[in-house]
């Protein structure tokens, strides 16, 4: 069945939990097809919009669609999610939980029996089918998680932080193999992991305090930064030394997250030695990067200390 | 859901032997002992092990059903119950198939015990071995789906495990004793017959010891009085513990 329009519309979404209020007119369109990264600090309301689009949540205000439907139980059988936490039975053997799921999905006892090889052998896991799920490493254990969401060949796959405690290596492997999946399934990432992010998606969102603040591809939100970003080991910075900072030729946006400073520059080689000459020994480490992603987040997230020029 | 329960509970060795052989060494070492030094006399049966089979097997349906009801705890804590609630089942659905498995195993656990303790003691089997046999099984049955039930309701009110093994044990253990599982309740004063009489478990009991090892109805509130009350009190009590569904599907999260 064709459904012509995006893969989730969401529309002034709001959601309270108490006095808490999780999601604040959130906003998101995610079209069909890709890998689609929505990035926020911890506790910015991307878990709560997964929840939401699992039908696991309801929203409190505001429209949702997904696959042009309003999200139901029944919708659940053509979206995959991995959840942030493990949901693997410890006391299951791999293929064993592999089968479960399967079965909870519907999926007929004959097509599990080739599916399951299958997803084992693309995730790495093959030789561990007859393994208890307690005895699998924690990247193992996402890589199950993964190909139990992929088992019943969802339209939609939601993946809330699925690298979260993953070794770089282990990363790697779930995003070859992820990369399988694209094109015939809308791959919705929640993550705080902007280097993956910016590898990873052909669109990204911006989301802080239950709303998305910006949105587009890489390069779209990454148009318009300095051509350098400098990373400074700062403990000391006051706001009159970043002021004077700010002031310089050449220089972009200046962010504080606790002790680094973010400066985008238009020369890094020339305004490092100023750096230096103003702070001197109070600068404990400097890095000089191109302009990333990382930098257009910190543009629209992180709270600025001073102007572009 | 149910398999998957099964095969959890069957893996689970320790909680699988000691919520069988528990009971059976209370009704050794209890029933040998009161036997031999007591000497009881206002027994039907005048056997006081034979007498205790039918509160051993109640309170092998007790410890069933409350080990059993851990795995919402063991779910909700290692994430499983999440997966369970991304599927298309109706929560409810998800419950069912959580409690059957729970029932099957208490009944097969208790049945254990009578079977166990069948060739050591003298039964009487009044109404023959078979329909006997089916009288327990009935009884135990309703008395697991009773107790599955209370386990629902009490497991969404409370967030730990441990938490919901002492409710657990503080509500049932007393009308365990209050249910003529382990002295006749004729004997007792008004006020605690009274209780006994509003116990669910003393119905249990007593179609049990009916069917075992009583001779004649004299003593005994009677089957038809007994399955009335188990049924119905089964009923509700299941039909509440699934109400509480929203609760336990959220509680701890």
């Amino acid at each position: 069945m064709e459904h012509p329009g995006p893969a989730i519309a969401a529309r002034e979404i709001v959601r309270d939990y108490g006095e808490r209020r999780a999601l604040d007119g959130f906003s998101l369109e995610v079209p069909r097809g890709g890998v689609f990264g929505i990035l926020g600090p911890n506790g910015s309301g991307k878990s709560t919009f997964i929840a939401m689009l699992a039908a696991m949540e309801q929203p409190g205000a505001g429209e949702l669609r997904v696959l042009g439907e309003a999200p139901s139980r029944a919708l659940r059988a053509r979206v995959g999610t991995v959840f942030q936490e493990s949901s693997a039975d410890p006391l299951m053997r791999t293929a064993e939980y592999l089968r479960f799921a399967g079965r909870l999905f519907g999926i007929p006892g004959g097509t599990l029996s080739q599916r399951i090889p299958a997803l084992l052998e693309r995730f790495g896991l093959a030789d561990r089918a007859r393994d208890p799920v307690s005895s699998l490493s924690g990247g193992m254990r996402r890589r199950l998680e993964v190909a139990r969401a992929l088992l019943h060949e969802p339209e939609i796959l939601l993946l809330d932080e699925p690298t979260t405690g993953v070794d770089p290596e282990e990363r790697q492997i779930l995003w070859d193999t992820l990369g399988e999946a694209r094109g015939s399934t809308t791959v919705l990432l929640a993550t705080n992991d902007l280097a993956e992010a910016d590898a990873a998606c052909d669109h990204v969102a911006f989301v802080q305090a239950g709303r998305v603040v910006a949105a587009g591809t890489p390069a779209e939100l990454k148009q318009g930064l300095r051509r350098d970003a400098v990373r400074i080991t700062w403990p000391g910075a006051t706001a009159e030394e970043l002021a004077v900072v700010a002031g310089w030729r050449g220089t972009g946006e200046i962010l504080r997250s606790e002790d680094i400073v973010h400066v985008t520059a238009d020369d890094a080689s020339a305004l490092v030695p100023r750096l230096f000459e103003l702070a001197g020994r109070e600068i404990r480490g400097v890095s000089i990067d191109s302009s990333s992603l990382e930098d257009a987040y910190f543009r629209y997230v992180q709270r600025r200390v001073g102007g572009s020029k | 859901m149910a398999q998957r329960e099964l095969l959890n509970i069957a893996r689970s060795r320790s909680q699988l032997y000691s919520s069988v052989l528990t009971p059976l060494l209370f009704l050794v070492f209890l029933g040998n002992g009161v036997s031999s030094g007591l000497q009881p006399a206002n027994l039907a049966a005048g056997n006081f092990t034979a007498y205790l089979v039918a509160g051993t097997v109640v309170m092998t349906s007790v410890f069933s059903s409350t080990f059993s009801s851990a795995s919402y705890f063991r779910d909700r804590d290692n994430g499983v119950l999440r997966l369970l609630l991304s599927t298309p089942h109706h929560p409810r659905v998800i419950l069912l198939g959580k409690s059957l498995a729970g029932l099957a195993i208490g009944v097969a656990q208790a049945m254990v015990v009578l079977v166990a303790a069948a060739p050591f003691v003298e039964f009487e089997w009044q109404y023959g071995v078979a329909p006997g046999f089916a009288i327990a099984v009935s009884a135990v049955v309703l008395l697991n789906l009773m107790l599955t039930g209370v386990a629902q309701a009490f497991a969404s009110r409370i967030q730990s495990m441990q938490g919901f093994h002492l409710l657990m044990n503080l509500a049932l253990f007393p009308l365990l004793f209050f249910s003529g599982a382990f002295f006749p309740i004729d004997g007792l004063p008004v006020w605690l017959r009274v209780m006994a009489f509003a116990n669910p478990l003393t119905y249990a009991v007593d179609a049990m010891q009916l069917a075992a090892y009583a001779v004649g109805g004299e003593g005994f509130i009677g089957l038809p009085i007994d399955f009335a009350v188990l049924g119905t009190v089964a009923v509700l009590v299941y039909a509440l513990g699934l109400s509480r569904i929203p609760r336990l599907t959220h509680s701890g999260q």
